[in-house]
């Protein structure tokens, strides 16, 4: 069953075309990495999936709802889909347990003490149990972003959306978050990942989506896109990962 | 210079009843506080509201602000005051205009905190405008991902830090009403001003009736200044830089 369905979906930014006729999906269950060089649309694609950024053409249907259809409630399918930016984009007047409790109680309808309760034990989870009554701007990059997985998890989404999770994070917090990310993806947890972490995309990833000048270039399994990429492009790509 | 202090003047009787002279004061500094505090409710309350839908994704609801914004910040303060005690009650319903003009109790205060409100709404919504876009466009983004409705993502995640990061601007526009109370003595209302003024004519000691105002406004103004740090201090959140992304 698949989970996302990217069908045929173009964008332009008034004469420019970000997005071309892109299609792709994500079975539940599957991890999805999508790559390419900057300003190849992989964070714009990412952010049609949720209705963040608008589309002109195609549609996307995530769980059998149209995200582009006129009449769907966005705010409950966002609420079904998590997703952490590159930026982390905590909300910086919460505690950290704010930031995880609000949604739920505001969006979810949940009871404060068991929105609490849930979040205590997503925090524990991500290692930051100790850090609940600190705020973003108290934390490091790596504790934040991992505090803003535990935000999404929070909401117990469906799917999860990883637009460049470590790009913006110093080299020695890569992988404390990374490492929260493996384990949820061998939970099952359905993700679709933006990043440049090959090494990532090699241990978890199902497939591998390539994409330059907003377009998906080339679509394989993991191995046979590491081991024998068949566009020109994505062999560039890979090459100049190595250096 | 040739002039013949009298420190001994405000305990004086008025020369045209048995009050005396600090009596004055007292009430026209109790005018000035009343318009200045009444004028900056409206101010703020207004002005969030206008500079909120400054940045609505609506095109006409960005038009309507700005022009509420261009209206009360083009015209002078003087001359919008003239305009809401001589113009607006000639344009109201029969029946209303005649008891503006004739019977309405405090009629000079509520012409002022009008005319004082609306006028600083359009210099708050500016600065809340500005705070709203200056937090990273991420931060809407992320309220709408956890599925917030648009309202609720400026509720509880766009306003909060925006007001928190407009504070220093609007302890300015706070003090500024305050001095800018000052032009009511126009309509004739006796504030601070107005009453420097008469106390002027009636006693002759220049110096000391504008020395009176010139104290009390600074009072009124630095306390005011004293009350948004206070409230900047509370608010301020831990570990946030402003200007930092």
């Amino acid at each position: 069953m698949s989970m996302i369905e990217i069908r045929n979906v173009s964008k332009w930014y008034g004469q420019f075309q970000v997005l071309a006729d892109c299609s792709t999906q994500v079975s539940k269950g599957e991890v999805v990495v999508v790559c390419g060089p900057s300003g190849s649309g992989k964070s714009t694609l990412i952010k049609c999936v949720n209705g963040l950024e608008p589309f002109q053409k195609g549609d996307v249907v995530v769980d059998e709802i149209s995200v582009g259809a006129a009449k769907t409630d966005l705010p409950k399918l966002r609420a079904r889909v998590g997703m952490v930016f590159q930026h982390f984009e905590l909300f910086p007047h919460m505690s950290v347990i704010e930031n995880l409790t609000i949604a739920q109680t505001k969006v979810l309808g949940r009871a404060r003490d068991e929105a609490r309760e849930r979040g205590i034990k997503l925090l524990d989870r991500v290692g930051l149990k100790a850090h609940a009554a600190k705020f973003p701007g108290e934390l490091s990059g790596g504790q934040q972003q991992r505090v803003a997985i535990a935000r999404a998890l929070a909401m117990d989404p469906i799917c999860m959306l990883f637009d460049e999770p470590t790009s913006a994070l110093d080299p020695e917090m890569v992988n404390e978050v990374l490492d929260v990310m493996v384990e949820l993806a061998r939970e099952g947890m359905t993700m679709m990942v933006v990043t440049h972490e090959m090494g990532f995309a090699r241990k978890v990833a199902h497939r591998v989506i390539f994409m330059d000048t907003g377009r998906v270039v080339e679509e394989a399994g993991a191995d046979t896109f590491f081991g024998a990429p068949t566009s020109r492009r994505a062999q560039q790509f890979l090459a100049s990962l190595k250096h | 210079m040739n002039y013949h202090w009298n420190w001994g003047v405000y305990l004086e009787q008025v020369s045209s009843g048995d009050e005396r002279y600090l009596d004055w004061i007292v009430s026209a500094l109790g005018w000035t506080v009343a318009v200045s505090m009444t004028a900056w409710v409206i101010a703020l309350l207004l002005g969030g509201v206008v500079g909120t839908l400054r940045t609505a994704p609506n095109r006409w609801l960005v038009i309507a602000g700005n022009a509420w914004v261009e209206f009360f910040r083009n015209v002078p303060l003087l001359v919008q005051l003239f305009i809401w005690f001589f113009v607006v009650p000639e344009f109201l319903p029969a029946e209303l205009s005649r008891w503006v003009k004739q019977d309405m109790p405090a009629k000079e205060f509520f012409t002022a905190t009008i005319c004082l409100g609306l006028f600083t709404s359009a210099r708050v919504a500016e600065q809340v405008r500005s705070g709203i876009q200056s937090l990273p466009r991420g931060q809407k983004m992320a309220g709408l991902a956890m599925g917030f409705t648009l309202a609720q993502t400026y509720r509880y995640v766009i306003l909060p830090m925006a007001f928190r990061i407009v504070i220093p601007p609007l302890t300015s526009e706070f003090m500024n009403i305050i001095k800018n109370s000052a032009v009511a003595f126009a309509i004739g209302l006796m504030e601070l001003t107005f009453i420097s003024r008469q106390m002027i004519e009636e006693s002759g000691q220049v110096f000391e009736s504008l020395l009176a105002a010139t104290i009390l406004y600074t009072v009124c103004a630095f306390a005011a200044n004293r009350v948004m740090a206070f409230i900047e201090a509370r608010a301020r959140v831990p570990g946030y830089i402003a200007g930092a992304k």
